[in-house]
């Protein structure tokens, strides 16, 4: 086994390479975020490096089928198929880092009655003496239940161990928050207890600091999962969680250290200390959830895919390892399948008030998976569609993720192209939402038929053997051209039709027209940022009236607040859970009738 | 005459017209045509709407389509090819089917059809296949070939569970493998120790007969 010395640009980050170690591994270990989807598996074709100095590995046949000779002169490869052979230089291009991307994290705001589950109650204690010996606990416990009517009879260790000193000094006055019938926190200074709220996501995490006595949000924040280095999506990191226990412990140890640094983060712009958090609430996707809390995946890999948890949980947070006051409860909203999790559950908390009046109401989260639920008369049917991660640039020839330089919008007018990319830089390839408004255009131009297929049109070339509609030209901006194949239409339409045909094998589970649908519910990053009149024009979403659409954010994470400040919303979440039933959707009798003609555009 | 019909059924194929693709069938056995050129009619028009999938001019549901419409057809013909006692010459065996866990079938089912039409004689077992069942099969018709399927990522592990049981039987050197689906790719293929992989359906036809040397 040898060393080699590497640098990776433009981050500027040196270190030693293993000559056994893959140019990714290398990277992940040195803090170098390179994109992985597939897991290092060669699969995905998103980990592009570029070598710049020295020599490496021979590519390997997918890499030789996915680039061209030219690219490969260039020194073109992917991170997780090389290995060093020499001491390099290597690039790391714009598209294959993780970081930095645009962060969702303003959502649906709504008022809520404050009755968080962490009361804070303030005691005036007489000291012991010589008539009075009762230990320090008993002393609170008593002014607490007398004084608060509270039936309080648990402390926590970590309390207890500075308890003590902390009532000398200050006088015997002090504030202590209780929850349910235990004592989580004490403090000899009269400021508000703190709670936090997090949206764990697969890709993104967004965190959020609250005040419990306000309700008010004091700082937010977010921050990539930094399990992204461990395979993009949830199945690589069940792999590579099964791998070995060590391995699993890990996924949990980077994403506590990240909440940790984000916590601190959060506090630090409220200039607050991270001592007064004394309640958090984290949702996110069933696998999120049990990586998290270092549950066991292996069940939610074989089928039926059931979770090892279903019900809501509360966790000391010493338990994670979350910098927060020691004797604090992390809240785990409840999951309703193994692919429908505790952030769908938070997303319908969040738009409650939306759908509760209507009766049919779809709710959706578009991702790698899409949940999508249908609420009918108070039942929830929900079902999770395999979309795949072409809407975040994977599988799309000049797909990107939503980074600076993505086209973001896209209008055809006439012949010409106009557009518009995030950061206003130089096109450099296309986002989802970007992706989505080029194919509408397309197809409503008439320069792709129902059936997805190209028709001849002054921008239509044949290149590599395949026919493709430039969007920008080779000389309009010195590098590349940007197109869209007829693979590219291919992989959208399989992408659009998962989704369609969640919708619709929900509408006909439950015996409903598309028409009779009152509202549709957008949520996540990705649905917030596109452009909803190009999703109904391809047949993503149904064709309804442009005004029952409703973007909403990050509702997770509204929701996840929503069950911070109040007990209440906590019930109600668990009713939701309850009330909802999952339906495996490729069981679905007409499934692949209807999955193939929600592959159609329009 | 002959033609009328035989030309009929390439079109019906073509146009995934399931009911007119029977009734020429029918026509075809009445009016005593070699079942063998019907067969090879059929074969023709699947494999160039085949050809038309695997270019991007077609998309999944005519290949879906014109498969069904052939299989509307097939059971009449291949009776008449029972009956009249006519010998076609079959490539090989192949047992397919999707693996455990997962109960995606319109590739697998591509697959089957496109098999069929060049000459394979293939044994669909379905969706949600166990190892054991896998094995049954290859057993009990003698198979060439083995082919599965698996879309999720989540049950790509299964193909590795088959293989390693086929190991473990001493049935894998027998057996020629491939594997395909949504999850699949040739670094998986390899390290799983399938024989081949193709991401297409068509792409699947000629790797089967390069697996057996045909």
């Amino acid at each position: 086994m040898g060393y080699y010395e590497v640098e990776f640009e433009p981050v500027g980050r040196r270190g030693k390479c293993r000559d056994d170690e893959s140019v990714l591994d290398c990277a992940h270990r040195l803090g170098v975020g390179i994109v992985s989807l597939c897991g290092g598996r060669g699969k995905f074709h998103c980990c592009k490096i570029q070598i710049i100095k020295g020599s490496v590995s021979k590519p390997t046949k997918s890499e030789i089928e996915f680039f061209s000779s030219e690219e490969l002169k260039d020194g073109y490869r992917l991170a997780c198929q090389t290995y060093l052979k020499s001491n390099c230089k290597i690039k790391v291009p714009l598209e294959s880092l993780t970081t930095p991307q645009r962060l969702q994290l303003e959502g649906l705001e709504i008022g809520v009655k404050l009755n968080p589950p962490v009361k804070s109650c303030d005691v005036k204690l007489s000291p012991p003496s010589m008539v009075d010996l009762r230990g320090d606990d008993e002393r609170i416990m008593d002014d607490l239940n007398h004084q608060f009517n509270l039936s309080c009879r648990k402390f926590d260790i970590d309390v207890l161990k500075n308890m003590s000193s902390l009532l000398r000094s200050s006088r015997w006055e002090a504030r202590v928050f209780v929850r349910d019938n235990e004592v989580v926190s004490i403090s000899s200074k009269h400021s508000s207890g703190l709670g936090l709220a997090v949206d764990l996501g697969t890709t993104k995490i967004a965190g959020y600091l609250l005040d419990l006595d306000s309700g008010k949000t004091l700082s937010s924040s977010g921050v990539m999962n930094p399990q992204i280095s461990y395979g993009e999506d949830i199945v690589s990191r069940i792999t590579y969680a099964m791998e070995s226990p060590a391995k699993k412990k890990k996924l949990q140890e980077v994403v506590v250290n990240t909440l940790n640094s984000l916590t601190a983060d959060l506090c630090r712009r409220a200039n607050v200390e991270k001592e007064r958090i004394v309640e958090a609430v984290i949702v996110g996707n069933t696998v999120m959830h049990h990586l998290l809390l270092d549950l066991p995946v292996d069940q939610l890999a074989v089928s039926p895919f059931v979770p090892a948890v279903q019900n809501s949980l509360d966790v000391k947070s010493r338990d994670i390892g979350l910098n927060i006051a020691p004797g604090a409860y992390i809240h785990l909203l409840p999951n309703i399948a193994g692919f429908v999790g505790a952030d769908h559950v938070a997303m319908l908390l969040a738009t409650e008030r939306i759908w509760k009046d209507d009766d049919l109401v779809i709710a959706l989260d578009i991702g790698t998976n899409t949940e999508v639920s249908l609420i009918d008369n108070g039942d929830i049917t929900s079902v999770s569609c395999a979309s795949g991660p072409a809407f975040e640039g994977a599988h799309i020839k000049d797909g990107m993720r939503a980074t600076n330089g993505a086209i973001e919008r896209l209008q055809l007018i006439g012949d010409e192209v106009k557009y518009q990319t995030i950061g206003k830089v130089p096109p450099v390839g296309l986002c989802g939402s970007g992706i989505l408004d080029a194919i509408a255009q397309l197809y409503l131009a008439g320069v792709i038929s129902r059936d997805g297929k190209m028709n001849d049109h002054p921008r239509i070339r044949f290149h590599n053997n395949q026919k493709e509609f430039v969007l920008v030209d080779e000389k309009e901006n010195g590098s590349p051209a940007i197109t869209i194949t007829q693979k590219d239409v291919r992989e959208i339409q399989l992408a659009k039709g998962a989704i369609r045909s969640g919708i619709d094998v929900l509408l006909q589970e439950r015996g409903h027209f598309e028409q009779e649908i009152k509202k549709v519910i957008i949520a996540g990053a990705f649905g917030s940022y596109i452009n909803v009149a190009s999703a109904v024009s391809i047949g993503m979403l149904p064709p309804l009236p442009l005004n029952r659409f409703q973007q909403v954010g990050n509702a997770a994470g509204i929701g996840a607040k929503l069950a911070l400040l109040s007990i209440e919303e906590r019930f109600k979440a668990e009713a939701i859970a309850h009330r909802a039933s999952y339906i495996e959707l490729a069981a679905s009798p007409d499934f692949e009738k209807i999955f193939l003609r929600a592959t159609y555009l329009g | 005459m002959n033609n009328e019909i035989l030309e009929g059924l390439r079109k019906a194929i073509k146009e995934y017209d399931n009911e007119k693709a029977e009734n020429l069938a029918k026509r075809a056995v009445e009016e005593k045509l070699d079942p063998l050129r019907v067969l090879d009619a059929m074969t023709v028009a699947i494999r160039e709407v085949g050809d038309a999938f695997g270019r991007g001019d077609l998309w999944l549901p005519d290949l879906v389509g014109a498969a069904d419409a052939m299989q509307a057809a097939m059971p009449i013909i291949e009776e008449e090819i029972k009956r009249t006692g006519a010998k076609r010459e079959s490539l090989g065996t192949v047992v397919a089917g999707t693996v455990f866990g997962d109960i995606h079938s319109i590739g697998k089912t591509m697959v089957c059809t496109l098999l069929t039409a060049e000459g394979f004689k293939v044994h669909d077992l379905g969706v949600n296949i166990k190892a054991e069942e896998f094995l049954q099969a290859i057993r009990n018709y003698n198979a060439d070939i083995l082919a599965m399927s698996a879309l999720m990522t989540m049950t790509a592990p299964e193909q590795k569970k088959v293989i390693e049981q086929l190991k473990k039987e001493g049935l894998r050197d027998k057996i020629k493998i491939m594997v395909g689906g949504g999850a699949i790719t040739e670094e998986f293929a390899k390290e799983i120790g399938a024989d081949g992989y193709d991401p297409t359906a068509p792409g699947a036809v000629k790797l089967a007969r390069k697996l057996i040397g045909r």
